[in-house]
């Protein structure tokens, strides 16, 4: 009889194949187990190299009772604690608890300095603290690793004074060594940051004058060159020293610091292990409420909309349509709190218009070199109306590139208002009349106002809004046609000034700076000035404010700076948007602040949110 | 045989290199330059910053060179045999030799490629080989019946509710899914996203210690990704079955064997079952690449860190280097899987000889 193959041996195989398996899955098991063994055995040793130092320091016979005391009355005390230990004097303010934040994509880096998207920002957070840090309130820098500091009176020298009894996660102390060779790491070409490095180029030196004493020195004095320095991550020495520039580009999960959360490992993360936080028991400032932060990596937009309001995440940011969506939901609302709050980090976005292209080889001035035309186009455009349509009232006029809230917005200046009247006059003025009776008008040279749009495609709110924008121009005998380009397309067309008009918008920051926009040495060079914008005026005014430390006078200068961009209209400034947010129910002491949430994600703050203890889910 | 079996791997080689070289230029047509798509994936940028990078970008990557010389710089690093460092390879001192093939760096990630794919291929391995037999049991089953039932209601109903499932787009039944049957508002039935629990790392093995245990956990968040990966494939497996079934059932000798009194049973699954599984083989082997390079549409929606999210991501930030290592490996898959269908076929049909 021939050896068929029956059902008998089929189940012989099945057998096999399951049990081959069962192994790979105790192999699995096994693997998971060494890496907790691992962990465990990490952390005994970090515990008894801790009583080693406690022992030795009692031995020596260090007063432990009035000393400690006071160090500890001391962080409590400190500026930028404020916020949370006002949070701690709270009735029902515990302890526990994990907060699940959702980023909406896929993380490849926690390595810092090398990583370039805003995510690894926020982790670094977390983990790591600069020198000084921004009050969220004031605005104003407060100490934070440093503990006090002096600035030259010609803003080319700073000394910092760094804290002492500071360690980080792993039990190294913190000293001026750490900080100097944070900024010469930055500065080393070999490491992969080329854009932290344009923001060092005028630092000259960096040096530890003693332990605990650095001393900065740059060539020229610059407004933004305090905050580069002091904001910086303090990376630690021992740690980071151990890698050549090549392996810290390459590695992804280098993340050590002496912030209030560390990784469990802080060598070995890698994409699509979780990015979990855990409490930093060593922490040398108020310990945090949360025991873990947990980054979930929900990249589809209706799965993080259904875990949100299954209380899988605490943390849903939306745009205009989900939150009024949401905010009908009765079952949402039962279990979450929303806000909308104003984030100086979301910046502005606006229309530029192109004042100069290349026709045939040679460099034509466009209608938009006129600033009457500029005008205009602002007047033709009603804004109002479609923050009120598009955005559905979640939006404010901007008047120009400086955070409405900061001090650097000049106050007395409003939006234009809409007026189809006066900017049809405008136009007449310049010259652009409908002679031919078309219902186009047509410039000194007698051809029709005509021109493209370009936009970055893809985007249902970018699309309203240029079609409201070629209304309101129609009406006034402009011609405006649409060219949405896809986002890497129009970056190149920008870059080489081939466009006519472009809607965009930039980020922003606390206090940003209008050289790089409108300055009219940015034009060459494939710059930002984009727009071939050219006012020497304009040009002096940002020179000297960029010059000058003080901040009162350098507020005056940015006051005018907002008044001539005003006058000119380089761009038609659009819209400031708040940012929409539902979080879970059962988080306490949500608020709002300058910068945003009161849980302020890209700065190094400590977050003053917390569970009351009968809310807590994953901690008893 | 033997020389049949040479000659169609010889033949992989020049197949790869045209393959790869048509990618490489398609790629490069692309309206924007590499550093351009780099640049803008970093999400907003500030003012002066793009310049320095981009001059950056340029010197480390050669990415100012021309197009012929990109190309056969990164032939030479993927091929096994090439122009090499001395030292390195086999033979050591020659400058030309045989030498580990190197990926190249991810431009996107500026790491490796080696290991970005290392971490994504066990997840889509794990769900596709899931997934996969699980289909190819189901389709074949459901063909037998229909084929047993010939023109009766249980043929006509089989037909028409997997044609039905076939034709409901994946992306909408995924996220039908997510919403109601991971929703605590309707049925909490499933998890909505991800792989594990995120409370899945301090979990025990096996169920116990107050938890459902890590594997029962991994077993039920893929629940929903191989749904939507499986119900998709039934309608044309089986209806492959049920036609290549009634095929052989209509020959000789199925006629023989009935006439013998061998039972229905026997018949079917002893005689004609093995001769029509014949097609079957033919497209199994077209459906193996599928098993490295996963579906995209699930692992977006489900979030699963494998490699269709992979070829997407790298394709949307032209991360060429990423993307063509990627293809290089699928069609090496393609090819390799035409190669063994081949001599599959000529195993199980012996009038089938290769010369």
């Amino acid at each position: 009889m021939e050896n068929r193959f029956g059902i008998k041996d089929f189940l012989l195989f099945l057998v096999l194949a399951i049990l081959i398996g069962m192994v790979g899955l105790a192999m699995v098991m096994f693997d998971r187990q060494y890496e907790e063994i691992q962990a465990i055995k990490k952390q005994s040793g970090e515990m008894t190299a801790d009583m080693v130092a406690i022992r030795r320091q009692l031995a020596q016979g260090v007063v432990t009772a009035g000393g400690a005391g006071e160090a500890r009355g001391k962080t409590e005390d400190l500026e930028v604690f404020k916020y949370v230990v006002e949070a701690q004097k709270k009735p029902d303010f515990a302890r526990g608890d994990w907060l699940i934040d959702n980023f909406g994509t896929k993380i490849g880096r926690l390595t810092p300095v090398v990583s370039t998207d805003v995510y690894q920002t926020i982790i670094e957070g977390r983990v790591m603290e600069g020198l000084v840090t921004r009050d969220p309130q004031t605005l104003k820098f407060v100490p934070v690793l440093a503990e006090s500091w002096e600035v030259s009176k010609d803003g080319l020298t700073m000394v910092f004074k760094v804290r002492k009894g500071v360690t980080f996660s792993d039990g190294g102390a913190l000293t001026a060594d750490d900080v100097v060779f944070t900024l010469n790491w930055v500065m080393n070409k070999d490491v992969n940051a080329p854009r932290a490095r344009a923001y060092l180029e005028k630092l000259v030196e960096v040096k530890a004058t003693g332990p605990h004493e650095v001393v900065f020195r740059f060539s020229e004095p610059y407004f933004l060159n305090f905050a580069t320095v002091a904001e910086a991550s303090v990376m630690p020495k021992h740690f980071y020293s151990r890698f050549k520039p090549q392996e810290f580009n390459e590695r992804t999960g280098l993340l050590m610091g002496t912030g209030p959360y560390k990784l469990a490992d802080p060598e070995n993360w890698s994409p699509g292990k979780p990015i979990e936080l855990v409490r930093n028991d060593r922490y040398w400032g108020v310990a945090p409420a949360f025991e873990r932060l947990v980054f979930r990596e929900v990249e589809d937009e209706s799965a993080s909309m259904v875990m949100f309001g299954n209380g899988e995440l605490d943390i849903f940011g939306c745009v205009p349509e989900q939150y009024e969506k949401l905010l009908k939901d009765e079952r949402i609302l039962k279990m979450s709190q929303h806000l909308k709050y104003h984030n100086p980090l979301s910046g502005y976005g606006y229309i530029g218009w192109n004042q100069q292209r290349k026709v045939g080889g040679q460099v034509v001035e466009t209608a938009f070199a006129d600033a009457r035309v500029r005008r205009a186009m602002t007047l033709l455009i009603d804004r109002e109306r479609m923050a009120k349509e598009i955005y559905l009232g979640y939006a404010t006029v901007a008047s120009g590139p400086f955070d409405p809230m900061s001090p650097q917005s000049n106050p007395e200046i409003k939006p234009w208002p809409y007026d189809e009247v006066k900017g049809k006059a405008l136009l007449a003025e310049a010259g652009f009349r409908d002679v031919s009776g078309d219902g186009v008008i047509e410039g000194p040279d007698g051809k029709p106002f005509s021109f493209k749009l370009t936009y970055p495609s893809g985007s249902a709110t970018y699309e309203r809004m240029v079609l409201f924008v070629k209304d309101g121009l129609a009406r006034a005998g402009i011609k405006m046609e649409l060219e949405p380009l896809d986002w890497p397309v129009m970056l190149d067309k920008l870059k080489k000034s081939e466009f006519d008009a472009c809607a965009l918008g930039w980020g922003g920051v606390v206090e940003s700076d209008a050289y790089q926009i409108f300055h009219s040495s940015q034009i060459a060079g494939e710059a930002d000035n984009r727009t071939h914008y050219i006012n020497k005026k304009l040009d002096a005014v940002i020179e000297e404010a960029r010059r000058t430390i003080d901040d009162e006078k350098r507020m005056k200068l940015w006051h005018e700076v907002h008044r001539i961009l005003h006058e000119d209209q380089p761009y038609t400034f659009m819209f400031n948007r708040p940012a929409l947010v539902f979080l879970n129910g059962r988080l306490a002491n949500v608020g709002q602040t300058k910068l945003g949430l009161n849980y302020v994600r890209l700065s190094a703050l400590p977050i003053p949110w917390y569970v009351p203890k009968g809310a807590q889910k994953y901690t008893r | 045989m033997l020389s049949y079996l040479i000659r169609r791997i010889l033949l992989i080689v020049p197949t790869l290199i045209g393959a790869t070289a048509l990618i490489f230029f398609v790629m490069a047509l692309a309206p924007v330059s590499i550093t351009d798509a780099l640049l803008s994936r970093e999400g907003n940028l500030q003012p002066g910053e793009r310049k320095a990078r981009e001059e950056y970008l340029n010197r480390r990557y050669g990415l100012n060179k021309p197009l012929p010389v990109q190309y056969f710089r990164w032939l030479n690093a993927i091929s096994p045999v090439g122009v090499k460092e001395k030292g390195a390879g086999f033979p050591a001192s020659w400058k030309v030799g045989v030498k580990w093939p190197d990926l190249g760096n991810s431009f996107k990630q500026a790491r490796p490629v080696g290991p970005i794919i290392l971490e994504a291929l066990p997840v889509t391995l794990l769900i596709q080989t899931i997934s996969m037999p699980l289909s190819i049991a189901i389709a074949i089953m459901s063909g037998i019946w229909a084929a047993k039932h010939r023109g009766k209601l249980q043929d006509v109903a089989t037909g028409t509710v997997l044609l039905g499932l076939w034709s409901l787009p994946v992306i909408w039944v995924a996220v039908m899914l997510i919403g109601y049957l991971a929703n605590v508002h309707y049925l909490k039935w499933f998890p909505a996203a991800g792989l594990h629990d995120p409370r899945a790392g301090s979990m025990s093995f096996f169920p116990g210690h107050g938890s459902a245990g890590y594997l029962l956990d991994s077993l039920w968040h893929l629940v929903l990704p191989v749904t939507c990966l499986t119900y998709g494939s039934f309608a044309f497996l089986s209806k492959l079955t049920r036609a290549s079934l009634l095929d052989t059932l209509g020959a000789d000798f199925i006629r023989t064997a009935r006439a013998k009194g061998l039972s229905e049973r026997v018949v079917l699954y002893r005689h004609a079952l093995r001769n029509s599984l014949l097609p079957l083989i033919t497209v199994f082997a077209g459906i193996l690449p599928a098993l490295i390079t996963g579906s995209i549409v699930v692992e977006k929606v489900f979030s699963v860190p494998g490699m269709g999210r992979l070829v997407i991501d790298s394709l949307l930030a032209q991360d060429r280097e990423l993307f063509l290592s990627v293809a290089t490996i699928t069609l090496l898959l393609q090819l390799t899987g035409f190669l063994l269908m081949d001599i599959a076929y000529a195993i199980a049909d012996p009038r089938v000889s290769y010369e």
